[in-house]
């Protein structure tokens, strides 16, 4: 049933495999695929992975730094893989605990690990076991909890209706229960399962009314109607003091004042001495708390201070929700930063500390990892680079700029350009907004300064800077597709596409920018969003790849390639959003933008931006 | 005269002092004060060699492999050191091992495989930087037309930072993969690296600093106003050719020869 299982470390060995009869590609396109979309991007919150015709699941092992993958077809629905990877993973560690305590490669790369027959006899089990539970049938009525509940229980005294409605229940019960009855008892039952507004004749509903009307005025409890053919139950008795079950029903237990709680207390009385000294802190507080695990509870504490102690999921769970609500506070979206803390915590648990550190200093580290590694760029980013490319191959580099309204598009497209032409490269501007007022001679603005700062004198009397427009109303896409051909006739060296703000719920101008990407084809994709932004970054980015994905001819679509954050100079370290938009989309943040002038163009330094994240 | 008096009034303010210390001393017993000078010379000494011995630890013990994703590094890693064939997947952490080198004198230091993933790339190297002796760039030979970007990116990243161009580590690119028939050699390797490490140059010191201004590292490789070449270069760089997965395939050797005898030389 199972595709494949592998057994590898976390440095890269595979340290035992297993492929299913009859399967013959190798697993390793698939394994790298997983290792690289969830484990490598914080993704592994939740364990299981598709692609293309297979399901991954997986678990990782903290302690030994292994990792368990198991593969199958999707369509196959197998129940027990995730019970058959535990009992695989502690089998497994039993068994080679020797090798795997090693430190250092040389013990796996020597040891063969000869787990075929543990593996067999471990996946007939779960088989097997799967196969055992039969569907559960249904309880009989007279077997629950409702039929053992009288009608009084269930009365809530607010007035006629819901005593109605009690009533219909119970006469509901009531047929079920007697399946042969009559056909008069059934049809007097089936009436009044009718019960409710819309079962009643016209003349009920009066009736119903006149009496709310009546109690209204009166501000009595109303009598049961005698009209209802339903058995007449006893009056309530005014209102009945609710019983909480789990309330206390005296107030002693709420006064501190005595030394009712030894904790507290003595955490009170202490508390000078414990800031101290914070390890006499813990030794007062575990003797003086006559709790029955006080010893146990100690030695855990010292075992903690010295070193080998795994990690488990309670004790990183306050420190994660500090961590959490943290990085919420420095403007992450908060699912992002839930998803992060779940990453965070599959990664180590079960991981053994070192001498003299801390929980919250080891998943604080471990935190700034991930937050380090999700800002590194999975791919190279140099445009200057490209752009020398795009040249020598003989067409123009095609950059364009998306996102909402007034994040700051046309003033970064002048920055860039700017950058640009420092650098010696001509440059086209095409302006596809068509729609705002003052869109095309917002450029023609920043053309005419550009070319003044760089005259066409210096260039063989050629401007650096032109921009490409034919005025307002017309097709974004169709300027688009001339601009880059005539670029192409004069020989530009990059052509920027500035497009018009547009919300992400908007679908009729969304599909006019995913035309205008799939045709053109720019050879980036820039979706420019600012840095203030908060839970509306994930909600943007989706929709916008969305839009890409869905609108694209092609099975390849031209999803987002990098994202361009601004007015970063306005925040001073809730710098969360660009965490929360390169976790979603995956893809580099390429220009930072810091202010208003042209010089005001810089690029992501990731050690900074966790650092200024991290800071208390 | 009056030198002299104060010379003496100088002489005398001090002298009750060291009259008490002789007093005090010759009062104790003489193992004692033995015991406090030994003492002292231990801790002294003890400060020395520590030094000694940390300062000789950080400075060139182990050999990087680094190279890019899917080049080869790990199937190297386990030839080197067992001569054996695993089969490998994406490394997410860096593995370490002591090596014995194949020369007279069968020095052994570590060698240490990074992961070649884009993410995690920057910061082991950050980690393992300062301790390495020489480095081991792995090329793939096959698909290098594709990558030869990234590839020069990569070791362009690797020249011009700060600690490695204070320790010259010595460079063997490892040209791998030469078993698929597609493989580019190693002179030719060479000569497009150096092609497009000229163009970085340019590239990347006209880069966009970063946000908080601290700006890229300032070295220039090479020699300003030639074409860049690896000759040029503070350290001694060398190209090679092998073959981690063998000519016969898995069960096979590997053809690594050149690369065990480059190692011998360290």
């Amino acid at each position: 049933m199972l595709d494949f299982f592998t057994i590898f470390s976390k440095g890269g060995i595979v340290l035992w495999c297993f492929q299913g009869t009859g399967v013959t590609e190798s697993f390793t396109g698939p394994v790298n695929a997983l290792i690289r979309s969830v484990i490598l991007q914080e993704r592994s919150g939740n364990n299981s992975y598709s692609h293309d015709a297979l399901s991954l699941k997986y678990k990782l092992d903290n302690e030994f730094e292994l990792v368990f993958v198991v593969g199958f077809q999707k369509i196959l629905t197998l129940t027990y893989v995730d019970k058959f990877i535990d009992d695989v993973q502690l089998h497994f560690r039993d068994r080679y605990k020797n090798e795997l305590e090693q430190k250092g490669a040389l013990a796996l790369l020597n040891s063969h690990f000869a787990f075929e027959d543990d593996f067999k006899m471990l996946l007939r089990e779960a088989e097997e076991s799967s196969k055992a539970r039969g569907p559960t049938s249904m309880r009989s009525f007279n077997a629950s909890l409702k039929s053992q509940k009288t009608v009084k229980s269930m009365i809530e005294t607010k007035g006629g209706d819901k005593g109605k409605e009690q009533g219909g229940k119970k006469n509901k019960n009531a047929k079920k229960e007697g399946k042969g009855e009559k056909a008069k008892a059934s049809t007097s039952a089936q009436k009044t399962e009718e019960n409710g507004n819309q079962g009643l004749t016209q003349e009920e509903i009066i009736q119903k009314k006149r009496e709310e009307f009546i109690r209204k005025r009166m501000g009595a409890p109303v009598e049961k109607p005698s009209k209802s053919p339903k058995p007449v139950k006893e009056k309530p008795k005014g209102k009945e003091k609710r019983v909480w079950t789990l309330g206390g029903s005296s107030t002693k237990e709420l006064d501190y004042s005595q030394s009712n709680g030894n904790g507290a207390h003595a955490a009170g009385d202490q508390g000078l001495d414990a800031q101290a000294d914070p390890v006499c802190a813990f030794l007062f507080k575990m003797f003086l708390s006559p709790k029955k695990g006080a010893f146990g509870g100690m030695f855990g504490m010292l075992k903690g201070l010295v070193g080998s102690k795994s990690l488990s999921q309670e004790d990183m769970e306050p420190v994660l929700d500090k961590m959490r609500d943290h990085l919420i506070a420095k403007n992450v979206a908060a699912e992002i930063a839930s998803q992060l803390c779940d990453s965070v915590a599959k990664k180590l648990e079960g991981k053994v500390m070192g001498t003299f550190t801390t929980v919250a200093s080891t998943v604080k580290g471990a935190l700034q990892d991930s937050l380090v590694q999700i800002l590194q760029p999975k791919r190279r980013v140099d445009i200057l680079r490209d752009v020398l490319e795009a040249r020598s191959q003989r067409r123009p580099f095609v950059i364009t700029f998306c996102g909402v309204n007034g994040v700051g598009k046309s003033t970064n497209l002048a920055k860039i350009s700017f950058w640009l032409i420092e650098n010696g490269f001509t440059v086209l501007i095409a302006a596809c907004d068509t729609f705002r007022a003052g869109a095309v001679e917002q450029l023609r603005t920043h053309q005419r300064r550009l070319n003044s700062l760089h005259p066409p004198q210096d260039h063989g009397g050629r401007p650096i800077v032109q921009l490409y427009e034919k005025g307002y109303g017309k097709d974004a896409a169709g300027i688009a597709m001339e601009a880059i051909a005539y670029a192409r006739n004069q020989a530009f060296d990059v052509v920027l596409v500035d497009t018009a703000g547009r919300m992400q719920d908007n679908t009729p101008l969304m599909t006019a920018l995913a035309k205008l990407i799939a045709v053109n084809m720019p050879d980036l994709v820039l979706f420019v969003g600012e840095a203030l932004v908060g839970n509306e970054a994930v909600d943007q980015l989706v929709k916008f790849n969305q839009a890409l994905a869905d609108h694209s001819m092609s099975d390849k679509p031209r999803l987002i390639d990098g994202i361009v954050l601004t007015k970063f100079d306005t925040i001073d370290d809730k710098v969360g959003a660009a965490i929360s938009m390169t976790y979603i989309t995956g893809q580099p943040i390429v220009f930072v933008g810091t202010g208003q002038t042209y010089n005001d163009l810089r690029s992501l330094n990731a050690r900074a931006v966790v650092g200024a994240l991290m800071k208390a | 005269m009056e030198d002299n008096i104060d010379v003496e009034a100088g002489e005398n303010q001090f002298q009750p002092y060291l009259d008490a210390l002789r007093k005090e001393l010759e009062h104790q017993d003489p193992i004692f004060i033995i015991g406090i000078i030994i003492s002292l010379a231990v801790v002294v000494i003890s400060f020395v060699l520590l030094k000694y011995f940390l300062s000789s630890k950080t400075v060139q013990s182990a050999v990087l492999l680094v190279g890019l994703c899917d080049s080869g590094k790990t199937l190297l890693f386990s030839r080197l050191l067992s001569g054996k064939f695993k089969k490998t997947q994406t490394s997410i952490t860096d593995s370490s091992a002591p090596y014995k080198a194949k020369n007279e004198k069968g020095s052994s230091w570590t060698l240490i495989d990074l992961p070649g993933h884009d993410s995690l790339r920057p910061q082991y190297v950050e980690k393992f930087k300062s301790a390495a002796r020489a480095i081991v760039f792995v090329v793939d030979s096959a698909i290098f037309q594709k990558e030869v970007r990234d590839v020069a990116e990569f070791l362009y990243f690797l020249l011009t930072d700060s600690a490695v161009s204070r320790n010259v580590p010595s460079l063997i690119v490892a040209c791998n993969k030469q078993d698929i028939t597609m493989a580019k050699s190693a002179k030719l390797i060479q000569q497009q690296l150096e092609k497009e490490m000229n163009t970085l140059r340019v590239t990347r010191s006209a880069a966009l600093g970063t946000q908080d201004g601290s700006a890229g590292s300032s070295v220039h490789l090479g020699k300003k106003g030639k074409d860049f070449e690896f000759s040029q270069l503070p350290m001694k760089v060398e190209f090679l050719e092998c073959s981690a997965r063998g000519s016969k395939g898995e069960n096979g050797q590997a053809d690594i020869g050149s690369l065990e005898k480059s190692l011998a030389n360290l």
